[in-house]
């Protein structure tokens, strides 16, 4: 196992794809210590930044220790091995994973998990904006694996969702599920405006209140479960919304009635 | 005294170029064809308190310093910088802006001009879906149909409807200014009445304007050009329009989305959307695929309400959906007169048209992770360069805190709110008047920029000033490079 | 400053020079008979291939167009960046690279002059900054004049003296270099979304057909004596079918060939050479183009071969990239410009198991083996429309290795290799064809005098590729030619080494070059534009014009017309 902690806090952006389980893998100590990483527009070396302690011969564990908010992209491209991370961590964390895990005892920044393929990425506290979601210009959005945030993530999360699952224990920002095709997204809290808009394919499922639903869904039916996964259902009921019908889409939004009364005119067209 | 004509007007992204000026004694002395804000600026800016010589820094005072030390100091602040910002670019030449990349490459820094402030969002949507757009005497010579969404040229781009949309004369669509000069009067006389009621302390002052048509009015069955208002309020734009739809506040997403679902077809579950009633949109609807060429323009009101750069994802899919029926193009409408040059050059030499970080050596963009403000409020930078803007004025306050907290350079020809927080200032010459250069029409169309006076003596051009600087700046990087 | 590339293998197929052992010199520029040794840089080519500088006919590297499309795709760029150096500037591919990128990319490969084929007048200042901006090579650019409204209106009166005068008028004005005619008639048909679907078809609002402007502007292009010929992208472009309205638009010129010269250009002959009544049932015409023009010399045409990779397409042809936006449901980008021209911009991924991709793929490389002489048919990618032009190494393997060939052929759609006859195709590229198709006969088709071969007074513009023609053979090593073709070993442009084993040694931009067009009788034009100006534009006369200002350094060509 490796241990990483900070020797100061960062101000300039820290691009540090290198901390990775399969970048450290058959390594020393000094090899990882002189992997290159950038500190605003210098470069550095990674023993620069963090004090690297070596616990075990296998490098397929890394802990990180301390806020690391100013560090980008860590678990690049990671297919094994495990993260864990005490404090916050910065943007674009786990970004084309394809397999392994990562947990973060605290906060994350933006675009976790961005055109990730595949692996486990566990948030204790809070997501930023575009959990999951492509970069500009692109449509390749989550491919594949699983987030969980135990707590609540911001704005245009899982937009383009191909497959996979996100699952949200707090609330998520509007535009959840952008032009999203497939895959689950689930919220068990309050959801912001325009969830769904221009989806084809997938579902959402509310559990909590959702702000408003676009005039370009239609009410399908109501429905009493909804399965998440393999392993998981939801009780509701749920009114079932098709959508977008701008797009002419398929997609499915399940807003939980207990929680949202104000959808109940939508009823009456049953 | 000389006449100088073909003018291009350096004010707003219409950039009009049929200015002709009287100059006189190195004065400009009299304006012809320009607009108000045009006239203002050809003439009034030498009524500005203008600073001939830079300032510098000195136990927390600003002070007159040389070129060179001025010059030195900036390019030491840069060579030094982690990660600094240089922003603005704007209103500036892009002569000067190709330079401004090269410093940014230069220095490892991020490079943003003020689209992240106004149409950014525009840039994003165009990158999600495209852009279906023309030229603006495409519209001029075809456009049937206009709608201003969001935007109010009246007062903005005071001469964008008489050069080429509905006031235009075209080879397929003609003139309608006739018919609105009156409304426009009746409507200016109303807004006076209005005005005056205000300040008058008449408690519930009588309503004098008719409130939203529920149903388009007979003359949009009229030939000839036809134009539509959308926006959160009546604005001067929309008292002329032949049809004004009040939208409510950040609905704009909800009204473009249904229509999009009436174009294909679709029917809708409610009764109204963003607080008109669904027949009405389906009027709508019909005359936008009647028309035989239509143009949606759009401004700040779309780019700025609830939704952002989604808002412009969908309007612009509303577009493409409507190609599927008859002719559209949608265009934003861009603000500073050379903001699209500034998005023309940063792409043309680093891929992308702002927010580019060039901190590891290649440039790279993620608008929210590279955009100048996000970088302020997330306290990351070390220093900053501004030229032709004023950021302290516009930026939220907290990006402001972090900005002149670190070391600031500033470019301007005038002392504005961010050049009195600087470190280093630098005079310059007015672009578009005291010296040339080339600028970007809000649909891509370039034009030149004249020098119609001379600068004071001893005030340089943008251009110049970052040449400078980026030579020092090599110098120092040179040094740095051989102590290593 | 004085170069001797001694002992390469030479070919240089303009003089007949085929794989001779000899030395080139270079002095002041230019390629003199010969140096003294001692005063000069020596360079050892011995075992090495030496060939003229490469040079492109067809490549969209710079303008509104080329863009908007860099604009458009962020995406593209992350995947391919470029690294600041202490020589190169920084910047990003992958299929529209930014303009220093762009410069350094064709040098590594030896390319040392560029075409770019599209250029709306009214925006050609932004085409020029651009092209001023491309380090590296020697460039111009075509104006897009084929639905000029004052192109239209001249043909419609008949009065082909006074269009030739317009267009001399404009070449001078836009600083271009060839007439291009994009689907004739159509782009005009597009100002209210509609299209042409035949050369006979009228253009609506003038009362013209595409046949007219076609056989105009190539009567106008004699008349002016341009170097180039009109430069065409045929109706019915990208459509099943297309290659009867092709053969249609070839025979149309066959009466205007009074010489044995060539009287147009037809460009991507790969996008305009389809069978079949639409995509399901689309295969190869590219044998009956190929017997046609096998038996006619009036034309010179370029591939547009198709590489399988994500691109981006770019073409004036508003109304096919609404096709292809409608195909696919991409991004699309429409840009009409007023009384010019129009455009757009649809990304594109060529799959190799999409049926009609592959033999698109097939039908590019049938039409370069099929048509026999390799003075007719060149070398291009459409960059970026088929794919960047940093795949032409991939093309020139296929070109010489049949091996190469059926190694992609098994790995594309199976129903593909029954759409084509490639695979029946036996014909392998020499070396000496493949200077002839990338640089020779380029050169000679666009009428540039100092391009495109090594004799004495040419421009000191030299490739040296790591290849020894005695030791290799070619189909078989097909991989060692395609690594020789993407890093040159030596780069020379005006004589001086710009790049080395693939790596620039030093930055250094080249001329854009332009027509300065003579007529006989003084231009009376500005003064009619001047009082149209304002009706058909919404910029001022004077400000229409690219001045030198926009021009880093130039080389203007100075023409005499017949009028
Ligand atoms: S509309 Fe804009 S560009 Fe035209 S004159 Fe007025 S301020 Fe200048
Ligand atoms: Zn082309």
């Amino acid at each position: 196992m490796i241990v990483l902690t900070p020797l100061r806090k960062f101000q300039f952006p820290v691009m540090a794809e290198c901390i990775s389980p399969d970048v450290f893998q058959g390594k020393s100590r000094d090899e990882i210590a002189s992997l290159t990483v950038y500190e605003g527009n210098r470069r550095k070396k990674l023993g620069n930044l963090f004090k690297i302690e070596k616990e075990s011969a296998e490098n397929l564990k890394i802990t990180i220790k301390g806020d690391v908010n100013e560090v980008r992209r860590i678990g690049s491209g990671m297919k094994s091995g495990e993260i864990m991370v005490f404090g916050n961590v910065g943007m674009h964390l786990g970004h084309k994973m394809e397999g392994g895990k990562i947990t973060v005892h605290g906060d994350v920044d933006g675009w976790a998990g961005s055109e990730m393929k595949g692996g486990l990425i566990e948030i204790q506290g809070n997501a930023g904006n575009y959990l999951a979601s492509p970069y500009r210009g692109s449509s390749v959005g989550m491919r594949g694996g699983r987030i969980v945030v135990s707590g609540n993530i911001g704005t245009d999360s899982g937009a383009s969702m191909q497959k996979g699952v996100i699952k949200i224990h707090g609330k998520a920002g509007h535009f959840l599920g952008f032009r999203m095709r497939g895959g689950v997204i689930h919220v068990e809290k309050d959801v912001g405006d325009r969830a769904g808009a221009c989806m084809t394919g997938g579902k959402i499922v509310v559990s909590g209140s959702l702000e408003s639903i676009l005039p370009t869904f239609t009410i399908d039916k109501m429905k009493p479960k909804v399965k998440i996964d393999q392993n998981e259902k939801v009780t509701g009921p749920f009114y079932v919304f098709l959508g977008d019908r701008s797009e002419n889409g398929k997609g499915k939004l399940f807003a939980s009635k207990a929680a949202n009364p104000h959808l109940s005119s939508f009823e009456k067209l049953l | 005294m000389t006449i100088v004509k073909s003018v291009t007007c350096p004010v707003c992204g219409c950039l009009c170029d049929d200015i002709e000026l009287v100059v006189e004694d190195g004065k400009v002395e009299e304006v012809k064809n320009g607009c108000a804000i045009c006239e203002s600026k050809f003439i009034g800016y030498r009524g500005e308190h203008r600073v001939l010589k830079p300032k510098i820094r000195q136990n927390g005072k600003l002070v007159d310093t040389t070129l060179q030390e001025a010059v030195k100091k900036s390019a030491e602040i840069l060579a030094n910088a982690n990660y600094p910002i240089l922003y603005g670019w704007s209103s500036t030449s892009c002569e000067a802006q190709r330079v401004g990349v090269e410093l940014a490459e230069e220095v490892g820094g991020v490079l943003d001009n003020t689209a992240v402030v106004c149409h950014g969002p525009s840039i994003l949507g165009i990158q999600e879906v495209g852009i279906p757009s023309c030229t603006l005497g495409q519209v001029r010579h075809r456009a049937d149909l206009v709608i201003y969404w969001g935007c109010d040229p009246w007062s903005a781009h005071p001469r964008h409807v008489e050069r080429y949309t509905t006031f235009a004369e075209g080879r397929f669509e003609g003139s309608e200014w006739k018919g609105y000069l009156q409304k426009f009067k009746a409507a200016a006389g109303r807004k006076k009445i209005k005005r005056v009621m205000k300040q008058a302390p008449v408690k519930n002052p009588p309503s004098i304007e008719p409130v939203t048509p529920s149903e388009p009015p007979q003359k949009m069955k009229k030939d000839g050009r036809k134009l539509i208002v959308v926006d959160v309020r009546r604005t001067m734009t929309a008292e002329v329009a032949d049809y004004f739809i009040q939208v409510e506040p950040n609905k704009d997403y909800e009204l473009m989305e249904a229509l999009r679902a009436l174009v294909r077809d679709q029917e809708l579950d409610v009764n109204s959307v963003a607080g008109i009633s669904v027949e009405c949109l389906e009027e709508l609807v019909d005359i936008m695929i009647g028309c035989n060429f239509g143009i949606i323009f759009f401004g700040l009101g779309l780019t700025m309400s609830a939704g952002k750069f989604r808002n412009i994802d969908v309007a612009i899919s509303l577009t493409r959906d409507l190609n599927m029926r008859t002719k559209f193009a949608i265009m934003p409408m861009r603000g500073h007169f050379n903001v699209t040059g500034s998005n023309t050059v940063f792409t043309w030499q680093t891929g992308y048209p702002f927010g580019v970080d060039f901190s590891l050596g290649y440039p790279r963009y993620n608008p929210g992770e590279t955009t100048s403000v996000d970088v302020l409020l997330r306290r990351e930078s070390d220093a900053a360069l501004v030229i032709a803007s004023d950021p302290v004025a516009n930026f939220p306050k907290k990006a402001v805190q972090h900005l002149v907290k670190n070391p600031l350079i500033v470019i301007d020809p005038h002392m504005n709110a961010t050049s009195l927080m600087a470190d280093v200032v630098f005079p310059s010459a007015f672009v578009g008047i005291e010296v040339g250069g080339t600028a970007y029409r809000m649909d891509h169309v370039p034009l030149p920029l004249k020098k119609v006076v001379d600068p004071p003596e001893g005030v340089l051009s943008d251009k110049e000033i970052l040449n400078r600087i980026l030579e020092e700046t090599r110098k120092i990087k040179l040094k740095q490079v051989e102590a290593a | 400053m004085e170069l001797l590339i001694k002992n390469g293998f030479v070919f240089d197929p303009i003089n007949g020079i085929n794989s001779e052992k000899m030395d080139i010199a270079i002095k002041n520029g230019k390629i003199v008979d010969s140096i003294q040794e001692k005063n000069a840089k020596v360079i050892d080519a011995s075992g090495l291939t030496v060939m003229p500088g490469g040079v492109d006919i067809h490549s969209h590297i710079a303008g509104g167009e080329v863009n908007a499309g860099r604009l458009l795709r962020p995406e593209d760029h992350v995947k391919d960046v470029e690294r600041k150096t202490a020589i190169t500037r920084s910047g990003v591919g992958y299929s529209i690279p930014s303009t220093f990128t762009t410069g350094y990319r064709y040098s590594r490969m030896g390319y040392t002059t560029i075409m770019n084929p599209s250029m709306s007048p009214l925006e050609a200042k932004h085409t020029h900054e651009e092209l001023s901006d491309i380090p590296m090579v020697d460039k111009a650019s075509y104006p897009l004049l084929g639905d000029w409204w004052f192109v239209l209106e001249y043909l419609q009166k008949g009065d082909l003296e006074e269009c030739a005068r317009h267009i001399a008028w404009m070449m001078e004005t836009v600083k271009g270099y060839a007439i291009k005619i994009v689907n004739p008639g159509g782009l005009e048909s597009w100002g209210f979304g509609r299209n042409v679907h035949s050369i006979d078809d009228r253009v609506p609002g003038f009362d013209v057909t595409p046949r007219e402007i076609i056989c105009g502007l190539c009567k106008v292009n004699k008349m002016l004596n341009l170097p180039h010929t009109i430069h065409l992208h045929t109706n019915n472009l990208g459509v099943p079918g297309n290659y009867a309205t092709t053969l249609e638009t070839m025979k149309c010129l066959e009466d205007l060939a009074g010489d044995d010269k060539p009287v147009a250009h037809i460009t991507h002959l790969q996008f305009s050479s389809y069978k079949g009544r639409d995509w399901r049932t689309m295969k190869s015409g590219a044998e009956e183009i190929a017997n046609y023009v096998n038996n006619h010399s009036h034309l010179t045409m370029d591939m547009g071969q198709v590489i399988f990779t994500d691109t981006t397409t770019m073409t004036a042809d508003g109304p096919f990239q609404f096709n292809l936006y409608n195909l696919t449901g991409h991004k699309w980008v429409n840009h009409d410009v007023e009384t010019e021209t129009s455009g757009g911009i649809v990304p594109f991924r060529y799959r190799r198991k999409n049926v009609v991709n592959a033999t698109q793929w097939s039908i590019g490389l049938e039409l370069a083996l099929l048509i026999k002489d390799p003075w007719k048919i060149f070398l291009t990618t459409d960059h970026p429309n088929g794919g960047p032009f940093t795949a032409y190494p991939k093309i020139i393997a296929w070109l010489i290795s049949k091996k190469a060939r059926m190694a992609t052929l098994k790995r594309t759609h199976p129903k593909a290799i029954k759409r084509s006859i490639l695979s029946s195709i036996d014909r392998e590229m020499s070396l000496y064809e493949i200077a002839v198709v990338t640089r020779g006969g380029t050169s000679k088709a666009l009428g540039l005098k100092h391009k495109g071969h090594l004799g004495v007074g040419a421009d000191g513009d030299v490739a040296i590729y790591d290849l020894n023609p005695e030791s290799i053979d070619l189909p078989t090593d097909y991989k060692v030619v395609r690594k020789a073709f993407s890093r040159a070993k030596y780069t020379i442009k005006g004589g001086q080494v710009l790049v080395k084993d693939g790596e620039v040694l030093q930055e250094m931009y080249g001329k854009t070059m332009w027509l300065n067009v003579e007529t006989d009788e003084p231009c009376r034009i500005p003064e009619e534009m001047k009082t149209k100006f304002r009706d058909y534009w919404t910029v001022e006369f004077d400000n229409y014009p690219v001045s030198d200002h926009y021009l880093r350094s130039q080389s203007p060509i100075t023409v005499k017309a017949s009028i």
